[in-house]
């Protein structure tokens, strides 16, 4: 049962993974529009994907906590 | 040691001997009587085979004394082990990172009494690296929170260089400080401490209550749960992130046994530099944000 609810607790993941690559599409776009604002893209994005990615690393600690012996 | 071990051993240091003894006897070949660019080929293809079985020779010598790879099976705890020193129990995480404190403060002692004296008015070798990471530090952070206060660019450098000094340690098969969440929560607390003692320092105590009822007093309860809620994010993203790369080069190690002799440090470029760096960078950037949201 721990182990299902641990895979569950991975669904998170999924929306992540479209956000991120949601957020990276943009930046390609928007870094190939203007190539001389790469630099502040690029801080940007690395913040958006930070966000993006955290929900997904809270279903995997969450899935990690369910597993373990605590 | 079984039959099959030992020949092994026999074959990948004979080939080891065999392709050293290629190599050199390709190399005082006089050159009339081989071409150049084949002479190139086969050097590089005989030093390919010395890595290569020299490789082998070392796995087999770990494999041999460790008893090989053993699956898939990765054994760990969320939380670090206690041990026990001078009679106290402590947490591990506690002792590293007292060893990086000591490490980190050794090397600026030096910096301070031996580099720093010799430094001139035209920077020079060293002393350009240290006047560009110092600069770029303070200069990141006044941008970030527009000149609030001088002593944040220091702070700024000491967690990250904590944060990826940190994630070095996982070089040495010590369990780094950063995959324990009371070490990343702490962290996390600091910076809870930091954005309320600036907020409160710019706009009083009176401002600060007010910039959390504004718009509407109604939704106080929810700004203060989200402004709660920041340690507890950057601390869990922290964890989770270096715990995730602890668990793969775990995993590299125990699947892989004695072949991982090598492999690991490639793998251990992303996972242990690469990766630590971006995250030093991420809880660095939000901490700013944070910072500066609460005194604008």
């Amino acid at each position: 049962m721990n182990a299902i609810a641990a895979a569950l607790a991975l669904l998170p993941a999924l929306g992540a993974g479209l956000g991120m690559g949601l957020a990276t599409a943009k930046a390609v776009e928007a870094t190939a529009r203007q190539p001389e604002a790469s630099g502040k893209i690029n801080a940007i994005l690395l913040l958006g994907l930070a966000l993006a990615e955290s929900t997904a690393i809270y279903g995997f600690v969450i899935a990690l906590i369910l597993q373990s012996k605590v | 040691m079984s039959t099959a071990s030992i020949l092994k051993l026999v074959i990948s240091a004979v080939a080891a001997v065999a392709f050293f003894i290629a190599k050199n006897y390709i190399k005082h070949k006089p050159d009339d009587s081989i071409e150049p660019k084949k002479k190139k080929k086969l050097n590089r293809l005989f030093f390919f085979g010395l890595v290569l079985s020299v490789w082998y020779f070392i796995a087999c010598v770990i494999n041999e004394i460790s008893g090989g790879p053993n699956g898939i099976h990765v054994e760990f705890d969320l939380f670090s082990n206690r041990v026990s020193l001078f009679g106290f129990s402590v947490s591990q995480t506690t002792v590293t990172t007292w060893c990086i404190v000591a490490v980190i403060t050794l090397l600026s002692l030096i910096f301070r009494l031996f580099v720093f004296p010799k430094f001139k008015d035209i920077p020079k070798g060293i002393q350009n690296v240290v006047e560009i990471m110092v600069e770029a530090a303070d200069n990141f952070t006044s941008s970030q929170t527009h000149n609030l206060s001088p002593v944040l660019g220091e702070y700024i450098f000491s967690l990250a260089l904590m944060i990826v000094g940190c994630a070095a340690v996982e070089l040495f098969s010590v369990r780094p400080p950063t995959s324990d969440l009371i070490f990343t929560f702490s962290l996390g607390l600091v910076t809870f401490i930091l954005i309320n003692y600036f907020g409160i320092k710019k706009k009083g105590f009176g401002g600060r209550i007010k910039a959390l009822a504004s718009p509407n007093p109604i939704i106080m309860p929810m700004k203060i749960l989200s402004d709660i809620a920041v340690p507890v994010s950057l601390a869990c993203r922290l964890f989770g992130n270096m715990l995730g790369g602890m668990i793969v080069m775990d995993l590299l190690k125990t699947s892989l046994g004695g072949y991982a002799v090598g492999m690991t440090s490639l793998a251990g470029l992303y996972f242990n530099l690469f990766h630590p760096l971006i995250q030093a960078y991420i809880f660095i950037v939000l901490t700013l944000t944070f910072i500066n949201e609460a005194t604008e």
